[in-house]
């Protein structure tokens, strides 16, 4: 009888549950066990719904512990902590597994003996045998620094501590192990002598409460104490290198700084809400661009490795046979394989240079023509497989990195430190022009200055200076001297050009009015007459310049005007070209004119420019008149 | 099949580093006192600390709470968490820790009458007893073994701004009354942070009677930083107080024992209920004992804490709660109501002293200053502590107390102090569990008391006799 059966006598249609669920029926059959007899019979009954069945357990769970032996007895022992310092005067009871006698589990103390129920009342012999807490070794204690009276007052005086505040500071260290924040929050201390006179009494007095001292101050002394402590127990110099670092900490400690640091971290914490998100943000910004930059220096440092430029004067003996050619091309095989390269570039362009060269280079079976071509070739390749090839080449060398390659090559030499001016003069750096090769006098850079001088020049020059009592010639030329007869020798240079640009205007200026002269003449103006009258004053004028500047240095005695010219070395010798120049430019002006004027004969704007070249040069003359002043 | 545990004998012994020495934890708080023996998770004893008295007798434990002819219900500690009245705490600490914390004791041998022939079975029984008294010190160790916790060392919590005679009048008692081992006083805070497994942390203890905000820097009380307020459970229950005086109708509070029997009314109908008639005068401390219960079930399961952002003062934030389905409570006369905007508006004040009801008063003793509210207090707190450990200290915030229980209370104070210190790493810890919360200080004792390291510390009995009261002072500080 099956489950249809049951089905069709209840008049059940049984497809409703078959149908729907094709592979759930499919899944209930795969696990069915085979089953016999009555058993099956009775697993048909429940049809494509298997019964479940709860097997019958008849044994007990197992027992949890396989060992029989005999439970481990505890006991209620006595034990006291040495860490207390009380000489085992506390005795607490705890539960511990009670030892077989004589066994060496636990320690022998308290095997020996079976301590009474000792409660408080114990006596000095069962201290002895007394067990010690396991806890008592975590006892440590901080070491402060200890001092006598004495070494008080000849290393500890301070005018802000008196030696009372400094004890109760070093007693509270003791007792807060020095956290200091436990330290500065106790800390309150009332001298005695006024707590005293209060006591005594007038009620009107006022409490002086201690000084309200802030970490920063508690920390300073505390280290100063420290630290001086330390040096008198053991002067610095015997001191081991971490003594000598706490040492130089404890000296070192800054309050101010500390202060500084706090009053940051204050107004850190209290920041508005969108100070802290900007801030945030720019955190996040500044992390961003340098992760940027780390990256580009990354690459930037890959593409100098590939530009890297190989040498190609290794020795290539080794490859002139074919066979070496052989041992190359393996060679190459194997660090191409075993490396993995880190490129930027894509993989096809990355391999494409590996796969190229090696083979071009190695497939020649005549290679005596070829290569140097090749050789040739891959040394001016600027690719950086070839600067792999070259560095296995060398065969004593079978480490190939190119790692060690860039790091010669990127370690640029270090940058000369830029010296400031006092250590220049210190260590007596200077800096001069290029020197020819050969020994050379420095007179003759002064003789060169004169090479490109005329020879009337020359000539006025060294008038100028024999004018000054100064040799053309140094009789001691040392690099200060020679540098200060350039500068005077410039001072005098200008000069003598200015008086050469001087008397040609003069001689221009003659002439000109010579011709105006005559033209005059021919004409018979009347009213020309008034105006030459006022240009000959302004031109006798310019002239008196222009002569008592030239007179200036032979009406002054030598040595004045030489120290005159040494205060404004620099200034003249910035000021003559300078001056020159302009006065250059006005000549050109004036001359053009003057063409002007020579095209346009009569004409009254041929006075006018005139006039004006004339006051120009009236200013040249002011400003050069100026100078001498100076 | 699953893993056997470890032989006894493989099992580590001190790998947690604790070594038990059956040491009791005695907490008192001003709504209940708590004691048990350190090294256990939970108080094996809670009581209220309020005590029946009728004429000179004292009944402790709640079950003694019963209406009753010149009945008075008293406290022995004040609003400070300051115990007040010693004979009483003496007397109750004593009922817990003896009465209910210890096995009966067998009475001494010359008592307990199987001695009244004076055969000689009796004496070698006697000299078999292994908890008889040690033979040699028998005269003090005799009276020492009167006594009742002649065993036990004893650990004691107090409250951070515990007054110097207060802790030393508590040595006294322990030490002269039942003769303990050890002592040692340690302050709430301190324990509390202990359970949350910190040894720095900023404590913010929302107790019955105060709330307090504690700065623990490695296990030690920083003293600047101590703030409290009486913004905790009875004055939230003073708030809705007020709140039920002024809704409209006006609720009465009829606490349980009034009530005889009742019907179920509508809600916002005057009740239907039968009162109970006494035919003794029922005090008023009991009165207000018994309606405190009911306010603290009002508490436990209607007042809430605003937590959505902004406070509830913010424009539309109210009408906001008031469209929000509320709860109902029925009181146990039988009158309901649902409790829509009002059970936020309660427990505002704690944060804002302007929501609190009675700020608008004109008396300025009765109102709210910022600085009381829990914002207030942590960040006086704060600023009573160094710069250098603000950080530390607010990312471990400790929340215990049980008024701390109030629904979304973290979500606030999460909220209020991202306000108060927005960029800062904030991370509350409070407990989940309803009973670590209760007891955060008492489980922060049981771990202290049954660590190992911590038996160096105890005030032994000795020193006690040497130094005086006084001892106290110098070594719990």
């Amino acid at each position: 009888m099956t489950s249809r059966d049951v089905h069709d006598v209840l008049n059940i249609p049984s497809d409703h549950s078959g149908a729907p669920r094709p592979s759930k029926k499919g899944k209930n059959h795969g696990p069915r066990p085979n089953l016999k007899g009555l058993a099956r019979e009775v697993q048909n009954l429940g049809g494509d719904n298997p019964i479940a069945i709860v097997p019958e357990v008849n044994f007990f769970k197992k027992r949890r512990f396989a060992s029989r032996k005999p439970a481990t007895k505890w006991e209620l022992k006595p034990f006291s902590n040495s860490a207390r310092g009380d000489n085992g005067n506390l005795i607490l009871r705890h539960w511990k597994r009670k030892t077989e006698d004589g066994a060496p589990a636990e320690a022998s103390q308290d095997s020996e003996a079976q301590p009474a129920e000792g409660g408080t009342g114990a006596t000095e012999k069962k201290v002895e045998v007394l067990e010690d807490s396991a806890f008592a070794k975590f006892n440590v204690q901080v070491a402060v620094p200890q001092y006598n009276e004495d070494q008080y007052h000849s290393n500890l005086q301070s005018d802000d501590w008196t030696k009372e505040e400094t004890d109760y500071l070093l007693e509270l260290a003791k007792d807060f192990d020095l956290r200091w924040p436990l330290i500065w929050d106790r800390y309150d201390f009332i001298p005695k002598s006024s707590a005293e006179e209060t006591a005594n009494g007038t009620s009107t007095a006022v409490v002086p409460a201690g000084k309200s001292r802030t970490m920063e101050d508690l920390k300073a002394r505390y280290y100063q104490v420290a630290a001086k402590m330390m040096a008198v127990q053991k002067p610095a110099q015997y001191m081991t290198r971490p003594e000598f670092e706490l040492y130089e900490m404890m000296q070192n400690f800054d309050a101010e700084q500390e202060r500084k640091r706090k009053q940051f971290a204050l107004n850190t914490m209290s920041r508005s809400k969108d100070e802290a998100r900007e801030e945030e943000s720019l955190l996040l910004e500044v992390k961003r661009i340098l992760a940027r930059t780390e990256r580009f220096n990354e690459e930037r440092r890959e593409l100098y490795r590939r530009l890297d430029y190989p040498n190609s004067d290794a020795d290539i003996s080794p490859f002139k046979s074919s066979a070496g050619l052989q041992t190359l091309l393996q060679q190459l095989m194997t660090t191409d394989k075993a490396k993995k390269r880190k490129s930027i570039m894509g993989p096809g362009e990355g391999t494409s240079p590996a796969s190229a060269v090696p083979p071009s280079a190695v497939s020649e079976t005549n290679p005596v023509n070829n290569r140097r071509e090749s050789i040739a070739a891959s040394s001016v390749a600027p690719n950086r497989r070839d600067s792999d090839i070259h560095t296995p080449v060398t065969p004593a060398e079978p480490t190939p990195t190119t790692a060690t390659n860039t790091k010669k090559k990127g370690a640029a030499p270090p940058e000369r430190r830029k010296l400031t001016q006092q250590e220049e003069q210190v260590y007596g750096v200077s800096y001069h022009d290029r020197l020819g090769s050969g020994p050379t006098f420095r007179y003759e850079k002064i003789n060169k200055l004169y090479s490109h001088k005329s020879g009337q020049q020359q000539l006025r020059i060294t008038n100028a200076l024999a004018e000054l009592d100064i040799a053309a010639r140094l009789v001691m030329p040392t690099a200060q001297v020679t540098s200060q007869f350039e500068v005077l020798w410039g001072a005098v240079t200008g000069l003598v050009d200015l008086r050469k640009i001087s008397d040609r205007l003069d001689g221009e200026i003659k002439v000109e009015e010579a011709k105006k002269a005559e033209r005059d003449k021919a004409r018979g103006i009347v009213n020309g007459d008034k105006e030459k009258a006022e240009k000959k004053g302004e031109q006798q004028n310019g002239e008196g310049g222009e002569k008592d500047k030239a007179a200036a240095p032979q009406n002054g005695d030598a040595p004045a005007a030489a120290s005159v010219e040494k205060n404004t070395a620099g200034e003249t010798a910035q000021d003559a070209p300078a001056v020159a120049a302009p006065d250059q430019a006005k000549e050109t002006e004036v001359k053009a004119e003057e063409g002007e004027e020579e095209k346009r004969p009569g004409s009254s704007g041929g006075t006018g420019a005139l006039k004006r070249s004339a006051s120009v040069l009236s200013t040249a003359s002011d400003k050069s008149a100026k100078r001498q002043k100076k | 099949m699953s893993q056997q545990p470890l032989a006894s004998s493989v099992q580590p012994t001190d790998i947690y580093g604790g070594d038990e020495v059956a040491a009791i934890v005695l907490d008192p708080g001003y709504c209940h006192t708590r004691a048990g023996f350190a090294g256990e998770e939970m108080p094996k004893q809670v009581i209220p600390s309020f005590y029946g008295q009728i004429g000179e007798r004292e009944l402790f434990g709640d079950e003694y709470i019963n209406p009753r002819a010149n009945f008075e219900v008293k406290n022995y500690m004040n609003r400070d968490s300051v115990v007040e009245d010693w004979d009483a705490a003496a007397n109750l600490w004593e009922w817990m820790l003896v009465e209910r914390l210890q096995p009966p004791r067998p009475l001494p041998p010359s008592k307990n009458g199987l001695n009244i022939g004076d055969d000689g079975d009796v004496v070698m029984d006697e000299d078999g007893n292994p908890s008889a008294p040690p033979a040699e010190g028998a005269e003090e160790g005799a009276e020492e073994y009167e006594k009742p916790l002649y065993e036990n060392p004893l650990l004691m919590t107090e409250a951070p701004w515990n007054s110097a005679k207060a802790r030393e009048k508590a040595i006294e008692v322990v030490m002269e009354t039942w003769s303990c081992p050890a002592f040692w006083l340690s302050k709430t805070p301190v324990l509390s942070a202990f359970a949350a497994g910190k040894a720095t942390a900023l404590v913010l203890d929302v107790g019955g009677a105060n709330t307090s905000v504690t700065a623990i820097h490695d296990g030690m009380v920083l003293k600047r930083s101590v703030q409290r307020s009486h913004v905790g459970g009875l004055w939230l229950s003073g708030q809705i107080r007020t709140m039920l005086d002024g809704s409209e109708p006006k609720v009465d509070i009829v606490p349980t024992f009034m009530v005889e029997n009742k019907k179920p009314v509508e809600a916002g109908q005057p009740a239907e209920a039968r009162l109970r008639k006494f035919d003794f005068p029922i005090s008023n401390s009991f009165r207000a004992y018994e309606e405190e219960r009911v306010l603290t079930e009002f508490k436990e399961s209607v007042v809430e804490v605003w937590r959505s952002p902004g406070r509830l003062l913010t424009p539309g934030n109210e009408d906001y709660a008031r469209s929000q389905p509320g709860r109902v409570f029925e009181f146990p006369d039988g009158y309901n109501q649902m409790w829509r905007e009002q059970r936020y508006k309660v427990a505002e004040g704690m944060w804002d002293e302007n929501a609190a009801y009675g700020a608008n008063n004109a008396d300025e003793s009765s109102r709210l200053s910022k600085s009381q509210t829990i914002p207030g207090l942590i960040k006086a707190a704060l600023d009573g502590v160094d710069v250098d450990v603000r950080p530390n200290l607010l990312a471990n915030v400790v929340v215990t107390g049980s008024t701390s229980l109030l629904n979304g209370f973290n979500d606030r104070l999460n909220l209020e102090l991202g306000a108060l210190y927005p960029g800062m790493k904030i991370k509350i810890h409070a407990a989940g569990l309803t009973s670590e919360r209760r007891f955060g200080a008492w489980i922060g004792g049981s771990i202290l008391g049954s660590l190992g390291t911590f038996h160096q510390m105890w005030i032994s009995r000795t020193e006690y006799q040497e130094n005086g009261a006084g001892i106290v002072e110098k070594r719990c500080k």
